[in-house]
């Protein structure tokens, strides 16, 4: 009972005096002591458990449409596939696209390819997330406003009748147009005007060996390589298994000759000459450490010594000092000229006396006809660098009337923006056919957005005679328009894309094969994906070689050589809205989510440089320059700074608000900023190309720093060395030998030590008598292209965690491809290891969990049960291969379109749950059922994981261990095969084959041991 | 005075919680149990006159039940396979095809008016034709059998296994409006993995594992 109190206790005289009003105590104060502790515990109790019984009530409706009408073949649940081309660059890889309930989710490598033969590049992978981006145009634009089709054709069409009038000039600039189709319909809309060009611009050209084979061959041709045919291969700075032309085309012919076997101890012999460390040095059996400027000198030394050999003359000019030992080059030239036939130089340079000799090397060599394809040419880069470069000066002096843009961002690519960009606005009609608003759309008049190659049917040649079509495999996202129906329409010809494309390969493509009815050809087509046809010869004459002259390029000085390099992933700009590809760690620097300027160990030395402090590269007039971080790059050439092109591109600022917003957390993308930074200025024209190797850079340490969100010391299986017990200081996680001792004995590179005899602390309980899924990596032919990522990444609806969480060491990537580094900078050796989840029979993680949330399948697979877990994190502490990833927030979506890229097998984890690569047990289970249904046990090869099924190398081989007719079996039995960390007992399922590097004569030296 | 309030405001609640418990006491089922769930659909489909009375089998309808994880809900195309010839009841057509004789005039095309929700559904008027203006609309069933989303059951293996519908749909030949006649809780999975692979199915062996991966990934 309340009593009233003999005392009254006041703070103020006002209040003891009655003068302060109630409204002043403050509400908190209205309820004194009415509501008790007690009392509050129990209302809170009593509510809680209401709250619970009430959960036991119904969960929310959910309703199931139906189709009105269901679509023939279609079955919900199953994905269908589509044959089709992947366009994500010009070198047109076989593309199956898997389409579940409507959507493209899941691309695959298309095996009966003969280019890509089942590969397909992490580019390639990433393409539906491009699709699902709600960042892309939905309408037209009229000077930068949402307009209608109707309201900008006519505008256009306007002012095209006054050009056609006036007889002004019409410039039509796309990147390579390897679509016949897309060709005709270009050259038809601009047979309509007098002064007419169409002008193609490479953001990253190769217009120097188109010009070279002008000069030695009479035809503007660009080689098809064939590199499964090459003994030796000799390259010069060209990242073929990386970047260069058609990488997935190059590794999947490269690998062909990189398996030694017991009974066949050969392999290529792979000599790469480079400036920066691109991936294909990575994989090069012998790396030169040789600037860009000397390419010449070496190829002028080469050319000399191979004239001996051939008894001939040595082509004219004088002779420089050799920047490479007269052994090497000794070596070099017998390697060449024994292989003769069978052997290529390759040379990314852009200068054109320079790819000359390396024509002449060829010719000489006998590589042409059998290596170095031109009666079939690709056409895979059809840049003209001069005919680009006549245009910036028609622009620049005010004479084009009409300029339209597809396929490439002009501005953003091209040196000297602002002059260029004050020459467009000189133009009567500017248009753009970009999906989005890029640099050069934001200065054109229209903007008439094309469709995602997914939504529209388009064809490609990537090689003279190989014909492929793509498909669309969804309807149109948005009001965008197909290019093919954007030209017809202002030709005057309202036909759909499919129209064209039909009437097309009715008249042009159809008679190039032997006669068939078209409705069977085409169906054919349609179904394969592709068509091989005949080729008229585009009139390759005999070697010239007055044009052949040695060149000298006299020392280098002390200035830097800037290297312009493509990265990736994400080449020029047209991929940077992509967060899969901007998140994926370079296979070489493990740098995500921006660009860099390498440097040599020494250049880092001498001028106090730890990566990344900032440091400014600039040219040495001053005109040009461009403030980044540093990155120390071992490999690199001491003269050569490298920065990669295709960053700073316009809109990436959206990426500011990806991965999880905490306390500590830190955007993305600073404010005002972007990701990475353009140095598109210091790319230089010169000779008529556009040169990526720009001598004469000044490089200074700015003060301040920017850091890197590198993988590359995250999640080492290494252990610090002074805790190492004594003779595990190295682990040997990668095993290497040479190929002469493997000739010998193929199990050498075998490490002496660790027998553990058969001490068990883990009971035998896993039977495994049924299938026992396993998998063998053969490090040799992996060259850490890093596509299985990107695949396992769309499979696996792993999510994009942002710049900061990468930084935390908190990337979620289910596979990583470890690095490693030997040797030293004249001579560095590196190996890529992908490592993912060993599914160890004596998996530690699962007798730490408390939960048995992981815990052993009957078929080998270490199992993860997501609503199991409650996210203690002992089972990553104690995994010895660092596979396993916790979801330390709830990773969201960009939006509700991006997540119809989710794929609907596998379960998308909340926060405070750990995850890991399961082996993409989804298709075990898919796969198995299939069998079940056909009444047949699984036949190998039927389940492939989807790391597997990308890898352009084919160095993925997955299956059943107990299987004795399967190849991971067989590959089991390799003697090249280990295990990492075998020491420990923990019998993974994953295997690895050893490294053999081919050495040639210099072989003999000590093996090198590896660091990290 | 004012713990009065509360107690008299918490003994409300109380009753307001009973009260909705209590309707539903008779199916009371831990949280994430249906068991029992029958909720009213869009359309008044009865399951016991097509596959009980009509003896239509299971896989007309749900045809993808052997080619996918799913066995699909029909289209509204194969309901018109037979619904544009039967647009109602047997008795009232009947019943129209008398009166019709009797009155010497043509039979009048009688259609119910759960049927006519299938039409509009198609965007189709009483004499099937397309009605002007309309756009089909799917029909907004709603879901019965609901598992987690990190469960992962596939028709196709236990169609394959030759498990009957029934198993784990219940009698729904002789249900009037579709309800989950089991729990399909875990532990009701697992007992009848553990049973089959020790029993086989229609005699014959099966190996039904209860791998956590079996079902969750």
């Amino acid at each position: 009972m309340n009593k009233e109190p003999n005392k009254t206790y006041w703070k103020s005289l006002a209040e003891r005096d009655g003068c302060i009003d109630a409204s002043e105590i403050g509400p908190h104060q209205t309820w004194p002591a009415a509501f008790s502790r007690r009392q509050f515990l129990e209302a809170a109790g009593f509510t809680l458990s209401l709250a619970t019984l009430s959960g036991c009530g119904r969960a929310p409706e959910v309703t199931a449409l139906p189709f009105t009408v269901q679509p023939e073949g279609m079955i919900p649940g199953r994905s269908q596939i589509y044959a089709s081309t992947c366009a994500g660059c010009p070198a047109a890889c076989g593309l199956l696209v898997g389409v579940r309930d409507g959507r493209p989710l899941k691309m695959e490598g298309m095996p009966e390819h003969p280019l890509s033969r089942g590969g397909l590049c992490a580019i390639g992978q990433a393409l539906p997330l491009a699709l699902y981006d709600s960042h892309r145009l939905k309408q037209p634009l009229a000077n930068r406003k949402a307009a209608s089709w109707e309201d900008v054709d006519a505008a256009i069409a306007r002012q095209l009748s006054d050009i056609k009038n006036s007889g002004g000039a019409v410039r039509f600039v796309t990147s390579t147009v390897t679509s016949p189709t897309l060709q005709a319909t270009i050259d038809a809309f601009l047979a309509q005007y007098e002064d007419a060009k169409h002008v193609t611009f490479d953001a990253i050209s190769c217009s120097a060996i188109l010009e070279s084979h002008e000069k030695t061959h009479g035809a503007r041709v660009l080689p098809h390589y064939q590199l499964d045919q090459a003994d030796v291969i000799v390259s010069f700075g060209a990242d073929f298994l990386g970047t260069w032309i058609s990488p997935v085309e190059f590794t999947a012919a490269w690998q062909t000759r990189r398996a030694p076997t017991e009974k066949h101890p050969e392999m290529s012999y792979h000599v790469q000459l480079e400036g920066r460390l691109s991936l294909t040095g990575a994989n090069a059996d012998r790396r030169y450490r040789l600037s860009p400027a000397e390419y010449g000198s070496v190829l002028s030394h080469l050319a000399v010594k191979l004239s001996k050999l051939a008894e001939q003359a040595s082509p004219t000019g004088t002779l420089g000092a050799s920047p490479i030992a007269e052994h090497d080059l000794d070596e070099l030239a017998e390697q060449l000229w024994h292989a003769g036939g069978a052997s290529v130089v390759l040379c990314d340079s852009q200068d054109v006396p320079v790819q000359v000799l390396v024509n002449f090397i060829n010719h000489l060599l006998g590589s042409y006809g059998n290596t170095v394809d031109i009666e079939r040419p690709s056409r895979q880069r059809q840049g003209d660098d001069a005919e680009v470069l006549e245009l910036v000066e028609e622009l620049k002096a005010g004479q084009v009337a009409a300029l339209f843009v597809a396929g490439t961002d002009l501005t953003h690519n091209l040196p000297d923006r602002e002059a260029l960009a004050a020459g467009i606005g000189k133009a009567q009609l500017v248009v753009s056919f970009a999906e989005r608003e890029d640099d050069f759309a934001s200065l054109a008049h229209f903007v008439c957005p094309d469709h995602h190659p997914f939504e529209s049917w388009m064809d490609a040649e990537p090689i003279a005679g190989l014909v492929s079509l793509s498909q669309p495999t969804i309807a149109p996202l948005g009001g965008t328009r197909s290019i093919l129906e954007s030209l017809a329409s202002w030709t005057g010809n309202r036909d759909s894309a499919y129209a064209i494309l039909h009437a097309h390969w009715r008249a042009h493509i159809l008679p190039r094969v032997a006669s068939q009815p078209f409705q069977t050809f085409w169906d054919k087509a349609v179904h394969d994906g592709f068509v091989e046809t005949n080729v008229s010869t585009p009139g390759v004459g005999e070697f010239h070689s007055d044009a052949v002259a040695l060149v000298d390029a006299g020392p280098i000085g002390d200035d830097f050589t800037l290297s312009l390099y493509s990265k990736i992933g994400l080449t020029d700009s047209r991929h940077a809205h992509n967060p899969w590809l901007q998140e994926l760690p370079d296979p070489t620097t493990k740098v995500t989510w921006d660009n860099y300027v390498c440097v040599s160990p020494a250049t880092a030395e001498k001028l106090s440089l730890a990566d990344g402090d900032l440091v400014r590269v600039e040219t040495s007039e001053g005109h040009n320059h461009v403030e980044l971080p540093a990155l120390v790059q071992a490999g690199q050439h001491d003269r050569v700074v490298a920065v990669a092109l295709g960053y700073g591109v316009r809109g990436t600022d959206r990426f500011a608000d990806i991965g999880p917003k905490w306390l500590e957390g830190r955007a993305t993308v600073a404010p005002g900023e972007l990701v990475g930074k353009n140095a598109a200025s210091f790319i230089e024209a010169r000779d008529g190309a556009f040169q990526y190797a720009v001598g004469g850079v000044r490089l200074t340490k700015i003060g301040g720093r920017r850091d890197l969100a590198s993988t590359q010391q995250h999640h080492t299986l290494e252990v610090p060395r002074n805790v190492a017990p004594h003779g595990a200081e190295v682990r040997d996680i990668i095993q290497e030998t040479r190929l002469s001792e493997f000739a010998e004995d193929s199990h050498a590179g075998t490490p002496h030590v660790h027998a553990h005899g058969d001490k068990q602390l883990w009971p035998e309980d896993h039977p495994k008598t049924g299938h026992a899924w396993g998998m063998v990596v053969d490090l040799n032919k992996c060259t850490g292209c890093s596509a299985c990522l990107i695949a396992c990444q769309a499979e696996n609806n792993v999510p994009v965690v942002g710049k900061d969480e990468v930084r935390r060491a908190r990337e979620m990537h289910w596979i990583r491809i470890d690095r490693y580094y030997s040797g030293d900078d004249d001579d560095l050796g590196v190996a890529h290891q992908p490592m993912m989840c060993h599914h160890c029979d004596h998996a530690p993680c699962e007798t730490v969990c408390p939960v048995l949330a992981t815990v052993h399948g009957d078929e080998g697979l270490n199992e993860q049960a997501y609503n199991r877990c409650v996210g203690t994190r002992y089972c990553a502490n104690n995994c010895p291969y660092k596979v396993r990833r916790f979801n330390w927030f709830k990773y969201e979506r960009e939006d509700a379109l991006q997540s119809l890229v989710l794929n609907p097998d596998v379960t998308v984890r909340t926060r405070g749950v750990m995850e890991k690569c399961s082996m993409c047990v989804q298709r075990i289970e898919e796969g198995k059922i299939a069998a079940r249904q056909r009444g047949e046990p699984v036949v190998d090869g039927d389940i492939q994981t989807a790391c597997q099924q990308s890898c352009p190398a084919q160095a993925i081989v997955f299956g059943d261990m107990n299987d004795p007719a399967s190849k991971v079996h067989g590959a089991l039995a390799d003697p090249r095969r280990y295990r990492v960390l075998e020491e420990f007992n923990f019998r993974p399922s994953v295997a690895y084959l050893r490294v053999v590097k081919n050495r040639g004569a210099a072989e003999g030296g000590e093996r090198a041991s590896q660091t990290s | 005075m004012q713990q009065r309030v509360i107690t008299v405001v918490l003994l409300i609640g109380l009753c307001f919680g009973l009260m909705t418990l209590g309707a539903g006491m008779s199916s009371w089922r831990l949280p994430d149990n249906e068991q029992g769930y029958a909720p009213k659909q869009p359309i008044d489909y009865s399951h016991r006159l097509h596959a009980g009375e009509l003896g239509i089998d299971c896989m007309f309808c749900h045809s993808a039940a052997d080619k996918s994880r799913h066995a699909g809900i029909p289209s509204s195309d194969v309901c018109m396979k037979c619904h544009q010839v039967v647009t109602s009841s047997y008795e009232v057509l009947q019943e129209e095809m008398i009166a019709a004789d009797k009155e010497k005039r043509k039979p009048q095309q009688i259609v119910s008016d759960e049927l006519r929700k299938l039409y509009d559904t198609l965007a189709l008027d009483a004499t099937l034709q397309p009605r002007e203006g309309a756009t089909p609309e799917p029909i907004a069933w709603i879901r019965v059998h609901n598992l987690p989303d990190h469960v992962h059951f596939d028709h196709r293996a236990h169609v394959a296994a030759g498990i009957t519908c029934q198993k784990c749909h219940g009698p729904v030949e002789s249900m009037q409006r579709v309800e989950q006649f089991e729990s399909l809780t875990m532990g009701w999975c697992v007992n009848c993995h553990r049973e089959s692979t020790k029993t086989g199915i229609n005699g014959r062996a099966v190996v039904a594992k209860t791998d956590c991966a079996v079902c969750h990934y």
